[in-house]
């Protein structure tokens, strides 16, 4: 599988193994990122950082789990009741700080459960074919209004890559 | 008229197209592409390609804005994993205005949310069955995990409903960025008790 590097500047500390063992001078940057041109994907940075601060990513992602259809309304129906549980808290007067404070952390809870049983609908990587779809049938509704071109930009930045 | 196609390379024998049966094909027949022989060719099934799209695009119409936003949400730390900074903000973009157009419920009584709750408890047992049956791991596994922080939510309300908010009194509470678990305490665990993510990936929730 072709990868490129990616570092996590608030992770390097600067080491510079990288430099040492990189076959082409892709590591050494004045921005902190590896060089996504000269990148070969070897991974001889990413073994040699004693911060793991680098990572190989694969350029195309393989096709990811397909889902019956009857899981998918399952995790649909539950999605949706947590979707209008968070509504309902943030629909809520304010109150005490103590009254606050639970009622935004359950809000949240229930917007983290939605985001991971959506995710296992068919959205586990974003340039997966259902995000894709998603973001195609966005196009074609009245949904977003004059933001055609961001989506459109998405669906280019998901699109898989030609090295 | 029916098509019968190679099952060693995927050459189609349309009987439309060359109006001869496939059947009074002489017995030497082979494959004009990769020679194989006659018994290798099999009928074509007729799926219907259209429909799984469609399928899928009445799925989609069912999304409300609130799912919208959270997939949204979901897909913005996808990205953001993947180190794609651009796409991530156009996602969050999203998220918000999806958000927006579902607008919130109003609510007197915080504990009218239990009753949503308790209809989510009673889908579990038969939702993880289902993805047990199916096979299906990552459906299975993020439902264990909300089934737990759902029990875990409803036993704060539980909580909340004898003691009000001085449960909260001097009292951090914390939300688990990974599952959604909800630690009311100053000690956190050193891991998620539900989806087991040191500590320092569940965020302090600020009034």
């Amino acid at each position: 599988m072709k990868k490129y590097a990616i570092r996590d500047i608030t992770k390097c500390t600067k080491d510079c193994l990288c430099l040492y063992v990189c076959p082409t001078g892709a590591t050494d940057t004045e921005n902190g990122q590896i060089d996504f041109e000269k990148c070969i994907g070897c991974g001889a940075c990413s073994e040699a950082c004693p911060s793991r601060a680098i990572t190989m990513i694969p350029w195309n992602y393989p096709a990811e789990q397909t889902h019956s259809k009857l899981i998918i309304q399952k995790i649909h129906k539950l999605a949706e009741s947590k979707a209008n549980q968070e509504r309902m808290l943030e629909g809520l007067p304010k109150k005490s700080p103590n009254f606050n404070r639970l009622a935004k952390a359950i809000a949240k809870s229930n917007r983290i459960m939605g985001e991971d049983l959506l995710r296992e609908s068919g959205y586990l990587i974003p340039q997966g074919v259902e995000t894709i779809k998603f973001l195609k049938k966005l196009l074609n509704s009245d949904y977003v209004g004059k933001n055609t071109e961001e989506i459109e930009l998405l669906i280019q930045l998901l699109s898989p890559h030609n090295k | 008229m029916g098509k019968y196609v190679c099952a060693v390379c995927g050459y189609v024998y349309d009987e439309e197209v060359t109006e001869k049966k496939f059947a009074k094909l002489a017995d030497d027949f082979t494959c004009p592409v990769c020679m194989a022989t006659k018994d290798a060719f099999e009928l074509k099934k007729e799926v219907t390609k259209n429909d799984d799209i469609e399928e899928d695009l009445d799925e989609l119409k069912e999304l409300s804005f609130g799912q919208m936003s959270i997939l949204c949400s979901n897909l913005a730390k996808g990205v953001e994993k993947q180190y794609k900074a651009e796409a991530a903000v156009l996602f969050h973009k999203l998220s918000s205005q999806f958000k927006e157009k579902a607008g919130v419920i109003k609510t007197e009584d915080i504990l009218e949310v239990e009753a949503l709750l308790q209809e989510d408890l009673a889908e579990y047992d038969e939702a993880k069955n289902i993805a047990t049956k199916k096979g299906d791991r990552g459906a299975l596994r993020a439902l264990v995990w909300s089934e737990k922080v759902s029990k875990m939510v409803r036993s704060i309300l539980n909580r909340y409903n004898k003691k009000g908010d001085s449960i909260l009194d001097d009292t951090n509470i914390y939300v688990c960025e990974i599952c959604g678990f909800i630690y009311i305490g100053n000690n956190l665990p050193k891991i998620c008790p539900v989806c087991k993510v040191p500590s320092f990936k569940m965020t302090k929730v600020e009034g």
